[in-house]
This record gives structure tokens, C-alpha cells and sequence, in this order.
């Protein structure tokens, strides 16, 4: 970072807090902190259901934007992460099930990830064929989910109870009301956005970078590629699956589609949208698209999902870098304007 | 016991030729100019509904076929101009937007012909006796259509000079194209036919199920994994093997539970085989 240049230092210091990623989250975090003193009712008890789809945005962020590995299977963790929890409170009574739920989830996610990670990873198949085979788990996530209905309910889905803080067996807060929920999930969400920062600001993630760039350099340079492609993809399905049981319990309702092809597919959509190389404009985006989709599919339900996959073609072609890849040139230009070595 | 042997073997038969049909557009487009083109399913869905569509507006089946394919190859034709010869150098790319030609395809079928399921007449209802076991008739039809198709495809690739050009072009598109080939024609032509093939299959396999907008997607994943559990590149008879070891361990698997656990024991396999011979079971190991 270079230092303030003298002139007009508050104008300068705002653009360059805007242009940084790290400005633009901790507004965001302010913002949502703030929003259920102004608003209540509707909007802070949906607002948690779409972080949680940012959250599934930012492991797909991780993986394609980072380490170039594209899945279309995001969906098929999410729902894995929602029936758990489900199961979890059917079955477990001697400790908090939503906790057991909210270990186990990312655990099992993370052991599927690493499964298909080793058999695809290892032989070292195409970055294509990878995503045929992620393709291929959304497909039997939602089949699993219809055909073993004594488990899941089939079709019907399943009902799943909202979760409750406790401590011990003295404290119990029940997040049965919106705002309590709103903050946990908020919680949830910034720390573990602040965690992929991390995780992706050391060597891991200029390894992943690496491995998108030219993995054949990175692999002659000593690094085991298939290894850290396994364990971006074990991260991404644990928090895919996270916020899959999160979402299970706040929305009390899971459903084969849920994990379908369709719903990974917006996931995609979302991050191409919001600049897959930005885990802020994957979450915001994952959060603004899915809020319009639900504003819109309401208004014009024929053709809303044709727009989505028109806008996503487009991006594709045209903006390679979505919204938040347009932000950083903007950023670029300005920081160029004034002379300072951005 | 021998019995049900037998109508195994039959089914399995069936199925293989079944999923060659439905994976030979993909696996020409696939194996000659490296595009996966995830609209195959979209493709196939649209041969399906057009040959509903012209079947309801009183064509004869073998027409409604025809049309199909033809709407399809046109459909194709339209993308590849448009979009797809400008990306590919970049396959990925032309995944990714094969994959919005899917969906936005998807959602024009169902603002078009609504989301009902719609079924096709069987054009030759009835069975044929084999000796030890009945066999229904269109089906049949259909595996030696299948197996003459791919002759027929065999012959044009290894016995014209159109074949040699687009062999040639696989080989070594540079010498290809400074010995004067035209490549975007030839690839354009490929594209066209994978795309007239999708329609086809789309279309004949339509009596055989219930239509609706999203039969293509499972077939997307079936004939993906045909292809690269046979071979790409091994068009016609990497696709034979590669249909038959899907199909027919999802016939052997059905036969112990569900069809839909048996697709899912199906998928878990071909990533398996794909471990061990990631460039296909026909492969040779100088291949690199």
C-alpha cells in the first residue's frame, strides 16, 4: 500500500477504502449489524437463508475462482449439510443436536470432498471432466434424497425444528425469533468469511493461485497440486455443507430439490455475477441475486429463470470478471489517476 | 435362472445401444474438436418436444424425426456462429457457455410447450419373438438403427475425403490448415452434425419415456460418462464399450434394487474407472 498522497486526503482515503476488498466488507458487516434496529419483520427473517447462500457462493468462490476448479455439485454439499441436520435431531437427544449437526455437517462434507478429491485429483483428470462429476453429485444427492424417503421424506421433504443456544443444561436461548437467529447466522457468516481471508492470504491460497495460473510450473516447483486441489475442494464442501445445516434449521423445511442441479447452478450464476475471484462479491452477490430472484420470480415467474441464464451467458462472454472485477479496474484507474502506486 | 439371464443380456443390449444413441452427438463434437458440450442435454430435450409437438400437429413419426433433427442441427448451427467457433482456444469457456445454452434452451422449452409431461406414441408397438424371449419391437428397431448409424459414421470418417480432412484435423490442425484445409468450415460441420445427432436421439428415444423439460439433464451425465469411460476420441467404438459398461452394469444393478440407487452405483463406478484410466478403459498407457 502506498501512503496518502496530501491532497484532498478524505476523498482519497474513501475511494481507497472502497477499492479495497477489506474496506467494502467491514461496511457490509456495519450495515448488517445496524439493519435489524431500522427493519424488522420479513427481511431479517429471510436476510440469514441468503447469507447462508453466500456462504455456499464463497466455497465455490474458493474453489473456481481461486483454484480455477469449477463444481456445479455446491447444491448437492448444501442439501447433504441440511438432511444431516435433520437426522440430527431426530436421533441424537443426549447432547444439543444442532451442535452434533453443526460438527458433523462440515465433517461428512469435507470426507466426500476428499473422496472424490482422491479418485479425481490424483488421476489427474480435466478440469472439465470435474465438472461433469460434480454435475454428476447434484444429480444423485437430489435422487438419494427422493429414493431413500424412510430417512429423508422423499418428495415431501423433511421438517426440521429450529435450533436453541445452550450452555451446558442451565443456559438455553431458543433462536426461535428472527433478530436472535439474524445475529448467530451473521456471526457465522463474517467469521467465516474472515477465515477464508486468511486461510487464502497465506500460502495456500498462492499455491491455489498458482495451481489456476500454470499448474505444471507449481508442480515443477515441488508442490504436490493434487493435494491442495484436494483440500480446497474437502474446505469448500465443508462449508457448503455448514451452511446447508444452518439453513436446514433456520428454514425448518428440506427438499430434494434443494440439492438439484438447478439450485447449483445458481450458485454459479451468483458467483460469475459477483467476480469469481472475490469471496465479498460472491457473498453479496449470492445475497442481492437471490433476494431479486425471490422478489422477481414472484413478478414475472416465466421468465426469471431465462434472464439468469441469459445474464449468465453474458457474463461469461463479456465480463469475466463480474461485478466485482469491474469494482477492481475502476479501482485500478482511479489509483492510477492520482499518481499512487496502487 | 437362465431366463432371467437371458432378458438381462437383452435388457443390457438395449440400454447399451440405447445410451450409444444418446452419446454419439457428444462424442463426435467431444472427441474431434475438444468442445464438452453440456447443451447436448438441452439438445436432446428439444428432439424430444419438437417430435411431440409435430406428432400432435398430425406428422407422421418418421417426419416429426426428421424435423427434429433438422431444428436441432439448426439450433446448433445458430450457436456455433454466433458463439462458440470464437471461443475455441478456450475450452473451458465454451463449457461454461454450452452450459447457459442448457439452461436458457431449458427455460425456452418450458415458456413454449409448458411443463407437462407430454408422451410420445410408440410408432411400433408390440414385440418380437427371439426364440427364448420377447423383445419390444421399437427398441429393437432402434439398436440396429443405432449400430447402422454408427457404421454409417464409420464409413463417412474412414472412407471419404471428408473423413481423412477431419481426421487430419485432429491430428495436426497447423498442417492441417497450411495444407489448406478450411477449419472453421470443418469445425463448424462437426458441431452441426454432434448437434443434428443430439436431435435425432432426442427425438427416436422419445417413445421410450415421459417428457419433460429436464430428460436431458440425466442423459447429459450418462452420455458424459459413456464418453470418457470408452474413450474420447475413440468415436465409435470407444462409445459401443463405453455404453455397454454403463448400461449394462445399470441393468445388472437394477436387478438387485431401484433404478435410481442403480444410476447412482452406476456414477460412483464410471468415477472409479475414471481414477485408474482417466483417458478411458480403450486407452493405451504411451498415450500420456
Amino acid at each position: 500500500m502506498s501512503t496518502l498522497q496530501a491532497a484532498s486526503p478524505p476523498v482519497q482515503a474513501i475511494r481507497r477504502l472502497g477499492a479495497s476488498e477489506t474496506g467494502l466488507a467491514i461496511v457490509a458487516l456495519v450495515g448488517f449489524l445496524l439493519l435489524p434496529v431500522f427493519v424488522s419483520g420479513y427481511p431479517i427473517y429471510i436476510l440469514p437463508q441468503y447469507m447462508l447462500y453466500g456462504v455456499m457462493a464463497m466455497s465455490l468462490a474458493l474453489l473456481w475462482g481461486v483454484g480455477g476448479i469449477l463444481s456445479i455439485g455446491q447444491a448437492g454439499f448444501f442439501a447433504f449439510g441440511g438432511y444431516i441436520i435433520g437426522l440430527c435431531f431426530k436421533w441424537i437427544a443426549i447432547v444439543n443436536p444442532a451442535y452434533a449437526a453443526l460438527l458433523i455437517a462440515p465433517a461428512m462434507g469435507a470426507a466426500l470432498a476428499a473422496v472424490l478429491g482422491y479418485f479425481l485429483f490424483r488421476a489427474g483428470v480435466r478440469a472439465a471432466y470435474f465438472v461433469l462429476v460434480t454435475l454428476a453429485i447434484s444429480i444423485i444427492v437430489e435422487q438419494v434424497a427422493v429414493s431413500q424417503s424412510q430417512w429423508t421424506g422423499g418428495w415431501n421433504g423433511m421438517y426440521i425444528p429450529r435450533m436453541s443456544v445452550t450452555l451446558g443444561s442451565i443456559v438455553e436461548i431458543s433462536l426461535f425469533d428472527d433478530a436472535p437467529m439474524y445475529y448467530v447466522v451473521l456471526t457465522i457468516v463474517a467469521v467465516t468469511y474472515g477465515l477464508l481471508r486468511w486461510l487464502l492470504a497465506g500460502k495456500f491460497g498462492k499455491v491455489l493461485i498458482g495451481i489456476r495460473e500454470n499448474e505444471d510450473r507449481v508442480i515443477s516447483l515441488g508442490f504436490d497440486t493434487s493435494l491442495y486441489k484436494t483440500i480446497a475442494f474437502m474446505v469448500s464442501g465443508a462449508l457448503a455443507a455448514l451452511a446447508g445445516a444452518l439453513y436446514g434449521t433456520h428454514a425448518g423445511f428440506v427438499s430434494p430439490s434443494l440439492g438439484g442441479v438447478l439450485f447449483s447452478t445458481e450458485v454459479v450464476v451468483w458467483v460469475a455475477i459477483g467476480g469469481r475471484s472475490s469471496l465479498l462479491g460472491a457473498l453479496l452477490a449470492a445475497i442481492v441475486v437471490a433476494w431479486l430472484s425471490n422478489y422477481l420470480s414472484a413478478l414475472v415467474p416465466k421468465y426469471w429463470q431465462l434472464v439468469i441464464g441469459i445474464v449468465f451467458v453474458a457474463v461469461i462472454i463479456y465480463f469475466k470478471g463480474g461485478v466485482a472485477g469491474a469494482f477492481a479496474r475502476y479501482g485500478a484507474r482511479s489509483n492510477a489517476g492520482n499518481g499512487a502506486n496502487g | 435362472m437362465l431366463t432371467t439371464a437371458a432378458s438381462v443380456l437383452v435388457d443390457a443390449t438395449l440400454l447399451t445401444f440405447t445410451l450409444a444413441l444418446a452419446s454419439l452427438g457428444l462424442a463426435i463434437v467431444f472427441g474431434l474438436i475438444g468442445v464438452i458440450n453440456m447443451g447436448h442435454g438441452a439438445m436432446l430435450t428439444l428432439g424430444a418436444y419438437i417430435t411431440w409437438y409435430s406428432m400432435s400437429a398430425g406428422a407422421p413419426f418418421v417426419i416429426a424425426v426428421l424435423l427434429a433433427a433438422s431444428c436441432v442441427a439448426l439450433v446448433g448451427l445458430a450457436l456455433e456462429h454466433f458463439i462458440i467457433r470464437h471461443f475455441y482456444d478456450r475450452p473451458f469457456d465454451t463449457l461454461l457457455i454450452t452450459w447457459g445454452f442448457f439452461l436458457v434452451t431449458t427455460e425456452v422449452i418450458k415458456i413454449v410447450f409448458g411443463t407437462d409431461i407430454h408422451n410420445v406414441p410408440n410408432p411400433l408397438p408390440g414385440a418380437i419373438n427371439i426364440g427364448f424371449q420377447e423383445v419390444p419391437a421399437y427398441r429393437t428397431l432402434l439398436a440396429v438403427f443405432t449400430l447402422v448409424l454408427i457404421l454409417a459414421i464409420g464409413l463417412v470418417f474412414y472412407r471419404t475425403g471428408l473423413g481423412i480432412k477431419i481426421r487430419a484435423l485432429t491430428q495436426n490442425r497447423e498442417m492441417a490448415s497450411l495444407l489448406g484445409l478450411d477449419i472453421g468450415r470443418t469445425y463448424k460441420l462437426v458441431f452441426v452434425s454432434g448437434s443434428f445427432l443430439a436431435g435425432l436421439a432426442g427425438a427416436l428415444i422419445s417413445p421410450m419415456l415421459s417428457i419433460d423439460p429436464y430428460i436431458g439433464m440425466v442423459f447429459l451425465v450418462r452420455a458424459f460418462f459413456v464418453v470418457i469411460v470408452g474413450g474420447i476420441g475413440q468415436i465409435l467404438g470407444g462409445t459401443l464399450i463405453g455404453s455397454f459398461l454403463i448400461g449394462g452394469s445399470e441393468t445388472f444393478f437394477a436387478l438387485f434394487s431401484t433404478q435410481t440407487f442403480a444410476q447412482t452405483v452406476v456414477f460412483a463406478l464410471a468415477i472409479i474407472i475414471l481414477r485408474f484410466r482417466p483417458l478411458g478403459v480403450l486407452s493405451t498407457r504411451s498415450k500420456s
